[in-house]
């Protein structure tokens, strides 16, 4: 049995971590842009970008002030036991992000949609969001995600249904354009990490594009060459746009470019983007059946895909 | 392409002297405002807090904010994107008396018109470096904490240097982003031909 202060104790460190430490694989990510940068500005605005990111890691404050939709990932053994039940855990998690915007690893950004009202502490209907996965074994993983308001709102995440008589080509206009008009004034704070969901309704192909997005390494490949064919491709095309650091013009438009994909029906296939933040914020953290506590990397959330 | 060190309260001549793609660090004092103040004051008919009465900078920005020792503490600064309060843009720019604006993105042709009028302009941030932010703001008051929260209050900031930003809006006109669409439209075309999608591609229509 996982008590509940330490699972609610791995929540708030998955938060903490998430907003405040950028991913190795991110940071190569930018290692590798500012290397190639050939325009003086975007060179220097990666720069400039890169050392305060590892100047929050060293403060420990938030690595952007808009920490965004508070979004969580749990992945659940399926002999795991936690103090309370499960629906405990989402009491906990409750509990960690409050505690994270009081003490500042979190903005007070979540208000209600009509009336403005801001409680404050980022908790509101269906705010924070929870997605399960249930796995062989008896540990709890969880991943904070940082979804930035930058990222979400400018036109980074959209879906559109393909019929199959315009296949991949319909597919990958859909990106290329869509990515040109959200990019538009650096709307979305590129360059991003791209995540393009394919298949299934509307509400699975954004929630794939999300997931490839926020869960995938950068630098990881879809498993299916076919796939791995539309990241590589849709990669190299992006990059060759010269949308640069905050539109401003360069040569790195995407860090990453991340498919993945369900089975669709006959009649269409719906294909959804999500952009991650340039300044793309996970944590992920495991809780041992015995109550041991482990930092994660990586979410592994499409492991066994 | 210049550097400018421009100091508040900043003068026509500051302000005309710069050209799309310059480089600008500010001194001096700024006032912050996003989508519930704009409401509050152009919407709802209250009055204009005292900070945008005295001060001609504004900064698009919900910063975090924590209170400590009866004083305040700026955790995290990042501008927001200007391009959502271009409903208000215009009447800001013009019954606010302002000379400059930084944001993200940037702002549309209504207020791109009255900047050109009212010789004011907006400056873009070509980074998302928080930190380095951060030691060149110091907060001396707020005001509208209790109506519209901390995110949307108005906070007074002393800056000192803060920058780099990019002239992205001149006052004559022009937008440094509209002329860089053109160059990635050119290279957007040339990328969907790579992939084999021609010009003459048409989506099957299904709805």
């Amino acid at each position: 049995m996982i008590s509940k202060k330490i699972y609610q104790e791995a929540i708030f460190n998955a938060i903490k971590k998430g907003s405040t430490v950028i991913s190795p694989d991110v940071a190569a990510a930018f290692e590798r842009a500012i290397g190639k940068e050939s325009r003086p500005a975007a060179k220097e605005g990666l720069q400039k970008t890169l050392d305060s990111i590892r100047l929050s890691a060293k403060l420990g404050n938030p690595a952007c002030p808009d920490t965004g939709w508070p979004i969580f990932y749990f992945k659940i053994g399926n002999e795991c036991q936690l103090e309370g039940g499960m629906m405990a855990l989402e009491e906990a998690t409750r509990n960690a992000v409050r505690r994270a915007t009081k003490e500042g690893f979190l903005r007070a950004t979540m208000k209600h949609p009509l009336t403005g009202y801001d409680p404050g502490d980022n908790i509101g209907e269906n705010v924070p969001n929870f997605t399960y996965q249930f796995v062989p074994g008896a540990d709890l993983e969880v991943t904070y995600v940082a979804k930035g308001g930058g990222s979400e709102c400018f036109g980074g995440t959209r879906h559109r249904v393909v019929a199959f008589a315009d296949g991949i080509k319909g597919i990958e206009k859909f990106v290329i354009d869509s990515f040109v008009e959200a990019t538009r004034s650096g709307g979305i704070c590129p360059p991003n990490v791209l995540g393009i969901g394919i298949g299934g309704t509307a509400n699975i192909a954004a929630n794939l594009a999300k997931e490839a997005a926020c869960l995938r390494t950068v630098g990881s490949h879809n498993p299916d060459p076919q796939f791995r064919k539309i990241e590589e491709d849709l990669y190299e095309a992006l990059n060759s746009l010269g949308v640069g650091i905050m539109g401003i013009g360069g040569d790195t438009s995407v860090l990453g470019v991340n498919v993945e994909y369900a089975y669709t029906h006959i009649a269409g296939i719906c294909v959804a983007i999500s952009s991650n933040c340039m300044v793309a914020r996970r944590g992920s953290f495991r809780v041992c059946a015995d109550g041991t506590i482990q930092e994660m990397t990586s979410p592994d959330w499409f492991v066994g895909r | 392409m210049a550097t400018y060190y421009l100091k508040t309260p900043l003068s026509e001549q500051d302000v005309t002297q710069l050209k799309l793609g310059d480089v600008v660090y500010i001194t001096g004092d700024a006032f912050t405002c996003r989508s519930r103040l704009h409401r509050w004051v152009l919407d709802e008919n209250h009055p204009l807090p005292e900070a945008g009465k005295q001060r001609d900078l504004l900064i698009h920005v919900g910063p975090i904010v924590l209170r400590e020792d009866g004083g305040f503490k700026l955790v995290s600064f990042m501008p927001t994107s200007s391009i959502r309060f271009e409903k208000w843009g215009a009447r800001a720019v013009d019954e606010w008396g302002l000379r400059m604006i930084i944001g993200k993105t940037t702002m549309g042709e209504e207020t791109m018109a009255m900047m050109q009028k009212k010789k004011c302009v907006h400056v873009s941030p070509q980074c998302v470096s928080p930190n380095s932010w951060v030691q060149n703001i110091n907060i001396t008051d707020v005001e509208l904490f209790d109506e519209l929260g901390t995110i949307e209050a108005t906070w007074h900031m002393t800056v000192d240097k803060l920058g780099p930003f990019v002239v992205d809006i001149d006052c004559y006109g022009n937008n440094l982003y509209k002329n860089h669409e053109h160059e990635v439209d050119e290279a957007r075309e040339k990328a969907l031909e790579k992939l084999g999608i021609g010009t003459d591609f048409e989506y099957t229509k299904l709805y």
